[in-house]
């Protein structure tokens, strides 16, 4: 459509004509930014949706990775403790993960040998995609590992 | 416009894919923290007596058991990715003990040179994405772990 003129050749000069063929070019140019805008609001949730999912996974699993280092830690420690604690804040932080934000629970608090210790962390990741909604997404990870402090 | 709408549904099935690999992703991961933290926690059972008399390092007479009930019970912790009872899954996991070394595992011919704890196991993972979008609906996980003492 760009290639045309709009402007009518000299000679044949017909204003009704050109008139009608300026007005048709800017429909045509409304039509265009329609189509982009109709694009932009598929395209652009899709797009945000793939990275900001994403991103929540890779979180999932630094999460769960610093969970399972911390249930093998706690097993060492024989239950909950404040180097336990330490060490998850640690684990989550390298992660980039803010360990503040994360609730920790360790279950039973204080085990024995051969008893086994859960450790739980759960965390909220905020996912928002333009044009359709803003929301948390609840991260889960537990580990079980087994006590190896003979009280 | 057409193009957009066109565009839209794949980029919707790229999309159900990306999400339903990465779930896949994390579910591998946690199947492979599971089996290494069974055979972690097999081997840290040691025996006792021996390690008192000689200070040697052997495995506990049930190390394969409990190997086995670990690996069940971090599997318990995944269920909703699990396609068949965590229960089920580790008792079908090949788990082996080698408690003098060195040793050759019979399964993969590897040489252990010290007491060890092995457990190879076939994990089905739920992909219903993926059955969705003809392909398979339960991707198996192939997982092997093994942990000696030192």
């Amino acid at each position: 459509m760009e290639q045309r003129s709009g402007r009518a050749s000299s000679g044949t000069c017909q204003p009704d004509a050109g008139r009608a063929l300026t007005k048709a070019l800017r429909d045509e140019r409304g039509l265009a930014t329609l189509e982009t805008t109709f694009a932009i609001t598929i395209l652009v949730p899709l797009l945000f949706s793939v990275l900001e999912f994403g991103s929540a996974l890779e979180r999932w699993l630094a999460q769960d990775a610093a969970t399972v280092q911390a249930a093998r830690y706690a097993g060492e420690l024989g239950g909950d403790a404040p180097e336990l604690r330490r060490f998850l804040d640690e684990e989550l932080r390298t992660a980039g993960i803010d360990p503040d934000r994360v609730s920790v629970d360790v279950a039973p608090s204080r085990v024995g040998w051969r008893e086994p210790v859960r450790v739980s962390v759960a965390s909220a990741y905020p996912v928002s995609i333009p044009f359709l909604f803003s929301t948390t997404v609840p991260l889960r990870s537990s580990a079980i590992s087994r006590g190896e402090v003979n009280r | 416009m057409v193009l957009t709408l066109v565009l839209a549904p794949l980029l919707l099935v790229a999309l159900a894919g990306v999400l339903q690999l990465g779930a896949l992703r994390v579910a591998a991961a946690r199947v492979r923290a599971a089996a290494d933290l069974a055979t972690l926690v097999a081997v840290n059972d040691q025996d006792d007596a021996e390690l008192a008399r000689t200070g040697a390092l052997r495995l506990s007479a049930d190390a394969v058991d409990v190997a086995r009930e670990y690996f069940a019970r971090e599997l318990e912790l995944s269920a909703s990715f699990l396609d068949g009872a965590a229960n089920q899954i580790a008792a079908d996991a090949d788990v082996a003990a080698y408690p003098s070394a060195p040793s050759y595992d019979a399964r993969t011919g590897a040489r252990y040179d010290r007491p060890t704890v092995r457990i190879a196991a076939d994990v089905p993972v739920r992909t219903p994405v993926f059955g969705a979008l003809a392909l398979r609906s339960v991707t198996t996980i192939h997982v092997l772990s093994m942990s000696s003492p030192r």
